[in-house]
């Protein structure tokens, strides 16, 4: 590693809330938690209405539609960047800039990528005949990794922004804290798709 | 900055940082259990083994995963209580509100229908 990449480890600037933790990290952590219950709620309406779906007219068959294959690379892919993720955080901690600026920018990279697979998948499902309004198959599908897929999304411009900010502001103390809330709620969703990934393609 | 302390390195509130070998080591045990339940998928194409146990194994397989995700990537592990209170006690409901809905909806339509 080159010198130059290296500078001197960063100071955290840490906001305390009267409970002694950091006040930016402890709001993160209550949203995680409110995200939690949102997916829980769509996920449970997706198993609650599977039934419904198989004994209406419009049924479609999850197992028909449903490309394993792909899924496979993608949860892959969620993974790859957490732990891509996590080393930008511990490069940040270190002060190595470099490396940082490598690993977020290949969680970034990687998001990207899940999103490409997702905007494949949903436009070869479409084509397929699933729709949001096709069956409640297809709402249910849609609605849960639709919403997901957006998490990744408004994932992506966080990582980008922290990213231009860091670049912008090299030294301020507030960079390992910015990148490690950054770094929860992707990491969350990551999380959430471990849960999508089992629950509504392999069961 | 009134409100603004600094502290060095990432040790504040018992906060844990691991090296960065061990965050790859993680990564691996993911990657094998996910090669897991996609092993499991295909078994149970073949109708090898019976569905409850496929499903169990998978609930069991993801669990693992979402734990080390929680526990080692987002450092819950060793971090201060209040962030476990605010993201467990949540978890917690979520857990309770989808097991208690399975068990009235399962394989009926119930008021859904």
């Amino acid at each position: 590693m080159s010198e130059s990449s290296m500078t001197r480890p960063r100071a955290a600037a840490v906001h305390h809330t009267s409970l002694g933790v950091d006040n930016r990290k402890l709001g993160v952590w209550a949203f995680i938690g409110s995200e939690t219950l949102f997916f829980a709620t769509l996920i449970t309406t997706y198993f609650v209405f599977a039934p419904v779906n198989r004994m209406r007219p419009d049924f479609q068959d999850p197992r028909k539609f449903l490309d394993i294959e792909l899924t496979t690379v993608l949860a892959s892919i969620l993974l790859a960047s957490s732990l891509t993720m996590v080393l930008a955080l511990s490069a940040i901690k270190r002060g190595d800039r470099r490396w940082f600026t490598t690993w977020l920018l290949a969680t970034v990279g990687l998001g990207l990528a899940f999103i490409g697979g997702q905007a494949y998948e949903f436009n070869h499902l479409y084509h397929e005949g699933l729709t949001l309004s096709s069956s409640l198959f297809g709402t249910t599908f849609f609605v849960l990794t639709g919403f997901h897929g957006t998490h990744v999304a408004i994932g992506v411009i966080w990582l980008l922004s922290v990213f231009f900010k860091v670049r912008a502001y090299p030294d301020s103390p507030e960079n390992p804290m910015d990148v490690e809330i950054a770094g929860l709620y992707w990491h969350f969703v990551d999380l959430v798709w471990v849960a999508i990934f089992v629950l509504v393609y392999l069961i | 900055m009134a409100g603004h302390r600094e502290e060095h390195g990432s040790h504040v509130h018992g906060e844990h940082s691991h090296s960065d070998r061990f965050y790859w080591l993680v990564a691996g045990v993911l990657a094998v259990v996910t090669a897991l339940e996609i092993g499991l998928f295909i078994i149970n194409e073949q109708h090898l083994i019976a569905k409850w146990l496929e499903v169990t194994l998978l609930l069991i397989l993801s669990t693992i995963k979402g734990a080390a995700v929680v526990m080692f990537f987002m450092h819950l592990k060793g971090d201060a209580g209040i962030f476990k209170f605010v993201f467990l006690v949540p978890l917690a409901f979520a857990t309770t509100l989808f097991l208690s809905f399975m068990v009235l909806f399962s394989d009926h339509v119930g008021i859904a229908g």
